[in-house]
């Protein structure tokens, strides 16, 4: 079986005193940590959206586009900080939901992709606001734009579906076990 | 009551009868659902950060707003046609929810919050709209409006713990996650299992108490 090693970590993880602590209250508990991750994901899509629309030229254009990433930058980091302190919280509070969960991991390898095209963009503005122009203007700089929105996009619809995972043939909450 | 007729009729239409035999219609609503919410959300907070003083302090609060509410409007007319199509799936157990009474009545007053930025704040916005913060009443506001769509969230989410067709009380903190767990040892069959009856493959006991759980 493919998936052992996953589901005895999950099994073992679920008798750990913080999970178990965790579900005693999880009436409000997990309701609440998932409310915080769900501002954290608006305050990073908040921030991405205008990073790609001033790369488009669709607002913030008065500001230069390391202007504008520094503004936001700090914020998209600040929030994959929160989502990864209450993703962990919510691993803890119900292992075998989040861990025997396809859309799970395929979440975790697009938050893995969005995270390193986000980065590689962040750094790789430059500050001077003429070379930030011509970056902007790049074809290839505005499709990896648009594409990293995407995953990030493809990051919430699939997080919501781990609630939902017998809708994937494969998914191991589907295969019988 | 009259009210209860009409939702059920409202649930018996073909729209409704579609999405709630789907296996996946509800769960991609409720992702689109998700996914335009946090626009909303996150474009509303960078303004009411403007307003407070917080942030974007050095920009005309005119020109950003005017350039960033139109998505806002957009993501929330998807929120709301997508928020109606999940509502009509089960329009009674929605209705008498207090949660999803809470988030109605919470959405309203965002909506009167923003009536009274446009009647105070929203009239002299000419004689602050480079200031690096509103006036007291706009700041009011937007700190108001931050913790509304905030507790909107909460409400949002603990609807899907409170309105499950199948909602069942959570499992005890004892329950021996083993049994859902381990593969059937050797084949097909379940063995020793003492506690958990032999069963078919694809329809295991738990997954009806794992999906009320899911939300």
């Amino acid at each position: 079986m493919k998936f052992a090693a996953i589901n005895k970590f999950a099994a073992w993880l679920a008798k750990t005193s913080p999970s178990h602590t965790l579900r005693v209250h999880e009436s409000w508990l997990i309701p609440g940590v998932q409310s915080i991750h769900i501002v954290g994901i608006a305050i990073i899509m908040g921030s991405l959206l205008m990073i790609v629309f001033r790369v488009l030229g669709w607002a913030w254009t008065d500001q230069s586009l390391r202007q504008t990433v520094d503004r936001f930058g700090p914020w998209i980091i600040g929030g994959l900080v929160l989502q990864l302190l209450t993703g962990i919280v919510m691993i803890l509070a119900e292992p075998v939901r989040e861990l025997v969960d396809f859309s799970f991991w395929a979440k975790m390898v697009f938050v893995a992709i969005g995270t390193a095209l986000l980065g590689v963009f962040l750094v790789s503005v430059p500050d001077d606001e003429q070379q930030g122009e011509a970056l902007a203007r790049r074809g290839s700089v505005r499709s990896l734009a648009v594409v990293t929105l995407v995953v990030f996009l493809c990051i919430i619809v699939l997080g919501r579906l781990i609630a939902y995972d017998h809708i994937w043939p494969w998914s191991p909450a589907t295969s019988g076990y | 009551m009259p009210i209860d007729a009409f939702l059920k009729s409202v649930e018996a239409t073909t729209f409704a009868t579609t999405i709630r035999d789907s296996i996946w219609m509800f769960p991609i609503i409720e992702s689109i659902h998700v996914m335009s919410f946090t626009i909303v959300v996150g474009t509303i907070a960078i303004i009411d950060f403007r307003l407070l003083g917080l942030a974007s302090t050095n920009r005309s609060f005119q020109k950003m707003s005017s350039e960033i509410l139109k998505w806002t409007w957009a993501a929330f007319v998807v929120t709301v046609a997508t928020g109606l199509m999940m509502f009509t799936t089960n329009a009674r157990i929605y209705y008498h929810n207090p949660f999803f009474r809470a988030k109605m009545i919470l959405l309203i007053l965002a909506g009167l919050n923003m009536a009274v930025f446009e009647l105070t704040a929203g009239k002299t916005v000419r004689t602050w709209d480079n200031s690096p913060s509103a006036p007291r009443v706009g700041k009011g506001v937007a700190a108001v409006s931050l913790v509304l769509w905030v507790s909107i969230i909460f409400m949002g989410r603990i609807i899907g713990f409170t309105t499950h067709p199948g909602a069942v009380a959570p499992p005890t903190p004892g329950v021996n996650y083993d049994n859902f767990l381990l593969p059937p040892s050797g084949g097909s069959n379940t063995t020793g299992s003492s506690n958990a009856p032999a069963q078919a493959p694809n329809t295991p006991a738990h997954t009806s108490a794992k999906k009320a759980k899911k939300k």
